[in-house]
């Protein structure tokens, strides 16, 4: 019988696991991807190494960049950072400070950290970076209904937006697994994780190519530490939008119960592995699909629409 | 907390939301052999939901029920139409591709609100029968309203007929939820009418292709003797 890990350690341990996993996850999709093209790719830790090497890298500013622009990578970190504490990582009870937030807190604390690279791209005066954070904020105006719609259907089905609520939900019985409203919000979700990591259905995540970029354009003027800390904000970003999916939604299972330490740990490694399913899944589909002309997105967008309001049809006015 | 409906019903309710979205993926699909594509897979649900009722409600005519809809709507009806809409079926015909009134984000959108419509003309009629599921019910007067949708917004006569055909899923969806005692010869009867409209839009897609050499209907304009 393994010994009871104190509360704080384990509030600690989610901001940890997320911290520490989100290269690694990203890693792991990189070297997947590599291997459906064709390619060997590199090591899955090679976002640790190019992070710890553009730490020690000197940081240049442009001329006239307020102090905005230095302390945006900062800001979007701690947001990121913040957001763990609100939702089920590790456990199945609400840990002290996972009530100061429901869902729609940690959506604020996502669109702060956009917003907040956003405004330091807009601050350089370069024409790529203005670009990308003028996509940027354009799309995620469009992408903004459905994560509402979704945030609907979880209200109509537990009756409050806590993530720990919706997963309690979940596990507690297979009709609430298979019922229609639940599907589609997930669906609808993952349609939106897939555009806010950079997949589908425009932008190349890893690509060089201005026309294709909206996230990674917004950092161009960043360097050293600061650019580190965009690319490690971009990789929590994703696993963050992985954890919700997997551990609110789909597959609430494997989380402890208790404080034991075994429980924890086999906690850490269950979501390590629902991260990679869902990262396999996601390199699977965005290689396998096209990617679309930049204003095709509202059709796409559309799509996950229907998904999520459909979700809140069946509850609202079918009674499902 | 809303209580979950049981097993059987969730997955009846999740096989009719599959068929509405299938629905909503001819909408907006451009060229008609994906349509097609479509149909059959729409088809196909019925006959699976068939299944799932026949299992858990005991009645072992809906097995031969799902056998003779998919063989006819899963395999006939999607051949015939491929065969009709010219060889080699994988050309697109003329007239087809493309043909919206509306783009399709719009049409996607106005249809969200003709479904909203028909979750709630449904919904108010409050039929409930026995095991029924009331929401695998309001799904299929969605798919009613979408199928409707789908023959105003689209300007030729191959994705009207498939309108008009998954039209004739989403009633038999209905009845099946409603009445899935309905006798296996009334059953019979439903999928006989499917037979004859797709004689009659058959000869109508023949038709009107030898005159306009085109499929669109975007030029008949006026009436004519």
């Amino acid at each position: 019988m393994s010994a009871a890990v104190p509360i704080p350690v384990i509030q600690l341990l989610q901001v940890l696991t997320v911290a520490l996993g989100a290269p690694g996850l990203m890693g792991v999709i990189a070297k997947i991807e590599a291997r459906l093209q064709g390619r060997r790719g590199t090591r899955v830790l090679q976002p640790y190494y190019d992070l710890a090497k553009l730490c020690r890298k000197e940081a240049l500013a442009p001329s006239g960049a307020s102090w905005f622009f230095l302390a945006a990578p900062f800001v979007a970190v701690a947001a990121y950072l913040t957001i763990p504490l609100l939702i089920p990582v590790l456990t199945t009870y609400g840990l002290p400070l996972g009530y100061m937030g429901d869902i729609l807190g940690g959506g604020f604390l996502l669109s702060l950290a956009s917003f907040v690279v956003a405004t330091a791209a807009l601050e350089t005066g370069s024409p790529y970076a203005q670009l990308g954070s003028s996509r940027a904020k354009t799309f995620s105006a469009i992408t903004e209904p459905v994560v509402l719609f979704v945030v609907f259907t979880v209200a109509l089905l537990t009756g409050t937006d806590l993530p720990y609520a919706l997963a309690a939900t979940v596990r507690s019985s297979a009709g609430q697994v298979i019922r229609p409203a639940h599907l589609l919000a997930s669906a609808a979700l993952f349609m939106v994780i897939l555009h806010e990591t950079g997949r589908i259905p425009v932008e190349t995540h890893t690509g060089t190519n201005e026309f294709g970029m909206i996230e990674e354009a917004r950092s161009f003027e960043h360097s050293g530490p600061y650019f580190a800390l965009l690319k490690w904000g971009s990789m929590l970003k994703q696993f963050i939008l992985f954890t919700i999916l997997a551990d609110v939604f789909l597959a609430p299972w494997g989380l402890a119960s208790t404080q034991r330490l075994g429980a924890v740990l086999l906690a850490i490694v269950a979501l390590l592995a629902k991260a990679v399913a869902i990262g396999v899944a996601v390199a699977v589909i965005d290689d396998s699909f096209a990617k679309l002309r930049l204003f095709k997105i509202t059709e796409y967008v559309s799509a996950a629409f229907l998904l999520a309001v459909l979700g809140v049809f069946t509850l609202y006015l079918g009674g499902g | 907390m809303s209580s979950a409906p049981g097993i059987y019903a969730g997955t009846a309710n999740v096989i009719a939301a599959l068929m509405l979205l299938l629905e909503f993926g001819m909408l907006r699909q451009a060229l008609v052999r994906d349509q097609v594509r479509l149909y059959a897979a729409q088809s196909a649900m019925i006959s699976i939901l068939a299944i799932v009722i026949a299992a858990d409600r005991d009645l072992p005519e809906l097995y031969a029920l799902a056998a003779l809809s998919g063989a006819l709507k899963v395999v006939a009806v999607p051949l015939v139409l491929r065969r009709l809409l010219g060889a080699p079926a994988s050309e697109e015909t003329p007239g087809v591709a493309g043909s919206y009134t509306l783009n399709p984000a719009s049409a996607v959108l106005a249809c969200i609100v003709l479904a909203a419509f028909g979750f709630f003309c449904f919904g108010s009629l409050g039929i409930h029968s026995g095991q029924a599921p009331a929401l695998a019910l309001s799904l299929a007067g969605a798919m009613v309203f979408v199928a409707f949708a789908l023959m105003i917004v689209r300007r030729d006569v191959a994705s009207q007929a498939i309108g008009f055909f998954s039209l004739e899923n989403a009633i038999s969806l209905a009845s099946l939820v409603l009445a899935a005692e309905l006798p296996l010869l009334l059953e019979t009867a439903f999928l006989f009418d499917l037979l004859l409209a797709v004689v009659v839009f058959g000869m109508l897609i023949r038709a009107h292709h030898s005159r306009a050499e085109s499929l669109s209907t975007a030029d008949l304009s006026r009436l004519r003797g």
